[in-house]
Parts: structure tokens; sequence; C-alpha cells
């Protein structure tokens, strides 16, 4: 919730203003902050069709280049079919992953998380730049 | 579901390999092995207890998915190249 939003919905707490004139001042707000958030975001939302992962590197002087194309699509319906893992085994890869240094709890993974992470996979850029390789993941 | 996979292998000093593998004749072909390997995975899916259809469902959409997907690797002159349309 936003300071403003706040600020209005104090007033209408305090009986400052009526409930017409907070639902007034709020749509004014919304529709104030709407092309902001637009301008943040040059990229079209839902043009997106693929996760892209390229890597630079530069091994031993051989140039070598990774570039994978992923589409979106594919990582919804591995969400979906990684729901389908049964438990014991996600206890199985919890035991191995710890047993590896990285202590993740899949059992507190849930599909709908992962959905909603992939969904808002589109506005994800990382870059990673060191002296010896480059690795840029973005979606287009 | 995708229709054609193209390999392309490039190696140092030695003649480029391309090859296309059309899927449907492929699958068509392979068709004994393919219904053997649906066989095996509702078994497991048994063994398991996980939805039969569920997991049939979902793995049919992870095949439908695949077209669009690259995967090119290139480490100096040598370089692998697999696109899925």
């Amino acid at each position: 919730m936003t300071e403003q939003r706040k600020d209005i919905l104090d007033m209408l707490a305090a009986g400052k203003v009526t409930a017409e004139e907070a639902e007034q001042l709020i749509a004014a707000l919304e529709r104030d902050q709407a092309p902001a958030v637009a301008g943040h975001d040059a990229r079209p939302k839902g043009k997106v069709k693929y996760l892209r992962v390229v890597v630079d590197a530069n091994d031993n002087g051989e140039p070598s280049r990774v570039n994978v194309r992923v589409p979106l699509q594919l990582l919804r319906a591995g969400v979906r079919l990684a729901a389908l893992i049964p438990p014991q085994a996600l206890v199985k890869a919890n035991a191995s992953l710890s047993d590896s240094g990285v202590p993740i709890d899949l059992t507190q993974l849930k599909p709908e998380q992962l959905e909603a992470l992939v969904e808002h996979l589109d506005e994800v850029t990382v870059e990673v730049d060191s002296p010896d390789a480059t690795v840029r993941v973005f979606c287009e | 579901m995708p229709q054609l996979v193209t390999v392309k292998v490039n190696r140092p000093d030695r003649r480029p390999i391309r090859v296309w593998v059309p899927v449907l004749p492929v699958v068509l072909v392979l068709f004994p092995v393919v219904v053997l390997v649906v066989l095996a995975a509702i078994v497991a899916c048994v063994v398991f207890r996980i939805g039969v259809v569920r997991a049939l469902g979902a793995a049919w959409r992870v095949i439908s998915a695949l077209p669009g997907a690259r995967f090119d690797i290139e480490q100096g002159r040598s370089a692998v190249l697999v696109a899925i349309r």
C-alpha cells in the first residue's frame, strides 16, 4: 500500500472525507500512478515469449559462448510437472541438497509460488560482469 | 508439438554436421518404443501414487511447449546448436 493511499484511508477513518470522496481520491491516485508504472517498463507486457540466457566467457584465451532460449510456456509446463513430485522424493532431494551445502527446503516451495515467479520473469533482467565472463538473463 | 529438431555440430578441421530430424515420422517409426515408455510411466505413477492423468497431461504440456527452444554452445572453433521448431 502506498503512503498516499494510506493517508486517504486515514482521512476516511478520521471522518475528514466521505467514502465517495475517498473513492474519488484513490481513483485519481491510480490514474496518476498508471503512466509512471508504464514508463518504467519499456518492454510491452504480455509480449515476451522466451527466457534467454547468454554467457560470454574466455576460457584460457579461447572465447566461448552459451546462448540458450527457452520458451516461457516450457517453464510453466515444467512447474506443473514438478508439482507432481511425491513428498518422499522431495525429502530425499532436500537431504541431498543439504549434504551439498544448499540448505533449501523444496517442500516449502508451492506450485502457485513458482507459477507466480514464472509469470513475473518478463520483468527480470540479470547481468553479471566479471573480467572473464559476462552472463545475461532476460526475457524477449 | 515439435515438428523439426535441427542439430548442427561444428568441429575444428572437420566438416560440420547438420541433422534435421522430423519429429512426427521418427515418433511413428519408434511407436512401439513410445508405447512401452508410456506404459512404464503409467506403472511408475501407480507405484509412486501420482495421478496418471495429471502426470500424462503435464508431460504432454512440456512436449507441446518445446517448439522455440534453442541451445547454442560455442567454444573456440567448436560449436553445437540444437533448435526445436
